[in-house]
């Protein structure tokens, strides 16, 4: 399927053609069009487009193609005539899936809605197309069957892709409408969470992952060889945060990888992921940093709601979901309040009792049924659950200034005021047998004044993965890291 | 005198007592305070200074000054005495006109506890106190350690004027947490509908230390809802049933099986046909009322009930105060001056 010249053709050159790679060496001036701007407005007008081959089936004397650029597509149509010659149909019906073709053509109106495209009321007449790029003929995988929704494949046998092979070739994978909608909305949650902050005078930090020693524990760290010795992968800047507080820059947020050495295979961790994560000081209540993190998060659900819609439409088609419903300003709760509600379910646990994932769920739901709201804060967890920097409730020594928010009855961030002072930092510490040898660099940060502050982290793919109502985080991170996944 | 004034205007005992009674012993008061005037006044011994006349008239910087044009100190203290009377009238003049209110308002209590089948029987029958928590288990079941939260969801397009009103005569009987938040399918609340119901309490970061907690939500919702206990209660839909809910936390439903009907009977009139009815509906409903308050100071006979509170809310938001008969204007100016109505008119606007 070389070079072909068509026979009746009014110019010598060829109409359709494998372009070799070395082809694009001039500027040219030709335009090329987006396929999503293809309306009926643009009828009868000579277009360029550079597109991917969905499909390419001939039928006769004609070929129908389906070109698609992202999340749009739509049909192209060769068909044998003064312009294009049998050989040409044939050449169209052959150029293997996935190819990249740059054709010219007329856009036609149609009388009937083109019910499979995204452009429904035209398609294109093909006079001139050319091969850029040439995909192999066998696909890993069938974009069609990648996004077809689980419960229909099995029904009329049709196939719908396995995750892991979704995973293992996520070059394709990414192509497919659902991903590029997945990946914009999380795109549109940092850049939310950046622009919220920036506008409340927080400054953006980025804070070093290579540290000398594990901030929040030993056991779930992972350890790089570093020259003659070894150090880790931070767990969260928690650390830093805190250096930066404690350095005058009174609100900082950094977003960054977090590491975290869990051999744990659910579907909601990873062992990489991106942390957003927040640290402000405050005047004279800790609940001023929750109202600054919940009204971040409420401008995000804005953001997403009012300006992502047709992403979230998208991603429903395949995986089906209620839409994601708050309250502002954000519902707060007291932990004992929640433990109440749990009682009151039938659920046996005590009143110091940490909540397991299934309490967290259940509690979820019973809070969607009395306030109707996915996203709410859970506060003054008890003190003996809680990590030795988190402040303890001066009014109630049992409990802490600390707090969980969850989305959809999963934990999304988990915060606290920290102790800023390095007498009791230390006292905490001996409480909870940490030794001090490891920690003195933290505990000496707050010798030298430091202010009232607290924070809290949220992890980026578990936000989008809760939001869209999805199942599996893997889902919302381009190129997952779990303790059986190092590649791609 | 004035703590006399005082003191009639708190003790609700003398509430019962014949009111013709109390009002003439305080003219007669009044009279007597009065003819003890001149007894300050006869100090000066000019003969224009008369009680008569408003000490302000006096001229008395004319007739009293000394040879060499200064003012004597006895007219500085005169006129100290005068600046002290003036002040203690209008003291007076504001008392009255409050005990005038009391007077032409019938009478209006929420905090006797006339029931005899309620539990709370140990306590004298002329308490006045707010009940404590006792009440609050008795009517929403045990208390599990946990802030009572009680939910309402409410359309911003309809703001229910009766909960509004309850909400601020709950708040006067219990530590009341409220909150207000904007659901997410709500589009654009108005933002005196955000301040609906007051300034957030300095205490609000400490939810314990509440007994009820109530919490408005806008929402796009068809009818206005209430959840309370998920596990207990389906929702209470309709703002009569939400209004009936908590003016039960308020005092009991008459014990007299007919009042409490008729009470009953009037709520749904009031949400039924005043405030959702045609201008046909609505004149036939006035009429009604008109006919009711001609016999008796309140709806429901002598006692205030959860009738008047409905009844008030949907004739101001059915805008037909103004053109209402004389029973139901009297009736009006009643219920305002009992100063519970206040969010009603504010939120109307």
């Amino acid at each position: 399927d070389g070079e072909f010249s068509a026979k009746r053709a009014s110019t010598a050159l060829p109409r359709c053609l494998l372009l070799p790679l070395a082809d694009n060496k001039q500027k040219t001036d030709r335009v090329l069009v987006r396929v999503q701007d293809l309306i009926p407005e643009k009828a009868d007008q000579l277009i360029w487009l550079r597109a991917r081959v969905h499909t390419s089936r001939a039928k006769g004397k004609q070929c129908f193609l389906v070109l698609r650029q992202q999340q749009f597509n739509l049909q192209a149509l060769v068909a044998v005539g003064d312009r294009a010659s049998k050989q040409m149909v044939k050449f169209a019906a052959n150029i293997t899936k996935e190819s990249i073709v740059d054709v010219e053509a007329f856009v036609r109106t149609v009388e009937q809605k083109i019910e499979s495209c995204s452009q429904q009321d035209v398609e294109l007449h093909i006079e001139r197309i050319f091969v850029i790029s040439q995909a192999e003929p066998r696909l890993p995988l069938q974009l069609e069957d990648a996004v077809r929704p689980d419960g229909d494949g099995e029904e009329e046998g049709r196939a719908t892709v396995n995750q892991d092979t979704k995973l293992d070739n996520r070059v394709i994978d990414l192509r497919t409408t659902t991903s590029q909608a997945i990946f914009r909305l999380q795109s549109g949650v940092c850049q939310l969470f950046r622009d919220t902050l920036t506008e409340k005078g927080f400054v953006e930090i980025q804070t070093p992952k290579i540290i000398s020693a594990a901030s929040e524990g030993g056991a779930n760290v992972f350890t790089v060889s570093y020259f003659k010795t070894s150090a880790y992968l931070a767990q969260s800047p928690q650390l830093y945060k805190q250096m930066c507080i404690c350095g005058d820059f009174e609100k900082v947020f950094c977003v960054g990888p977090v590491f975290r050495a869990e051999d744990s295979n659910t579907h909601r961790h990873l062992t990489e992921f991106v942390g957003l994560d927040i640290e402000m000081a405050f005047s004279y209540h800790y609940h001023e940093v929750i109202d600054s993190i919940t009204d971040t998060m409420v401008r995000i659900f804005k953001g997403l709601r009012d300006n992502f819609q047709t992403e979230i439409q998208t991603v429903n088609k395949q995986f089906p979901s209620e839409p994601f419903k708050f309250l502002e300003p954000t519902l707060r709760l007291e932990y004992t309040e929640a433990v109440a509600m749990l009682h009151e379910a039938g659920v046996e646990m005590g009143d110091e009792e940490d909540l397991s994932t299934p309490n967290e769920k259940l509690l979820g739901r019973l809070v969607k049924e009395k306030y109707d709201t996915d996203f709410y804060v859970l506060d003054k967890y008890p003190l003996a659950v809680r990590p030795f920097y988190t402040m303890p409730d001066p009014n109630n020594p049992k409990y802490s200034n600390s707090y969980d928010m969850f989305m959809r009855g999963e934990e999304i961030l988990s915060g606290a005021q920290r102790v800023h002072d390095a007498q009791l930092l230390t006292d905490r510490a001996n409480h909870h047998q940490i030794d001090l040898e490891k920690i003195k660099a933290y505990i000496d940060s707050f010798r030298y004044g430091a202010p009232p502050h607290g924070g809290g982290g949220i992890g980026l793919e578990r936000v989008c993965m809760l939001y869209l109502g999805l199942h599996n985080i893997r889902q919302t991170s381009m190129f997952p890291r779990d303790p059986k996944r190092l590649t791609p | 005198m004035q703590q006399t004034l005082t003191l009639y205007l708190q003790l609700p005992l003398f509430r019962r007592l014949k009111r013709n009674a109390l009002f003439i012993m305080f003219i007669v008061h009044l009279l007597l305070y009065l003819l003890t005037l001149p007894v300050i006044m006869s100090l000066s011994d000019d003969d224009d200074i008369s009680y008569h006349r408003s000490p302000l008239l006096l001229n008395t910087q004319g007739g009293l000054n000394t040879q060499n044009g200064e003012v004597e100190p006895a007219v500085k203290a005169l006129e100290a005495r005068q600046d002290e009377i003036m002040r203690k009238l209008y003291e007076l003049k504001a008392a009255v006109e409050g005990l005038a209110k009391t007077v032409t308002t019938p009478d209006a209590d929420l905090d006797l506890t006339v029931s005899s089948s309620s539990s709370l029987s140990s306590q004298s029958p002329t308490s006045t106190t707010f009940r404590g928590t006792t009440d609050l288990d008795a009517l929403l079941g045990k208390d599990l350690g946990a802030l009572r939260d009680i939910v309402i969801n409410a359309n911003p397009a309809q703001p229910p004027l009766t909960l509004l009103v309850l909400h601020s005569v709950l708040c006067q009987r219990y530590r009341v947490l409220s909150t207000v938040h904007v659901h997410s399918s709500a589009s654009s609340v108005p933002p005196q509908l955000l301040s609906c119901l007051g300034p957030r309490h300095p205490d609000s970061y400490a939810r314990q230390m509440f007994q009820l907690g109530f919490t408005l939500i806008w929402k796009d919702v068809p009818k206005l809802q209430m959840k309370f206990s998920v596990q207990n209660m389906c929702p209470v839909e309709g703002e009569a049933n939400v209004a009936r809910f908590l003016f039960k936390l308020l005092s009991p439903y008459p014990s007299d099986p007919a009042v409490a009907t008729l009470v009953d009977s009037w709520v749904d009139t009031a949400f039924f046909q005043l405030a959702e009815g045609s201008s046909k509906e609505r004149a036939t409903v006035l009429r009604a009322l008109n006919a009711a308050l001609g016999r008796n100071p309140w709806l429901a006979g002598p006692e205030f009930s959860l009738a008047d509170i409905a009844c008030y809310c949907c004739v101001l938001q059915s805008a037909s105060a103004s053109s209402a008969p004389t029973n139901v204007q009297r009736w009006i100016k009643a219920c305002e001056n009992l100063g519970h109505f206040g969010p009603a008119k504010l939120y109307l606007k």
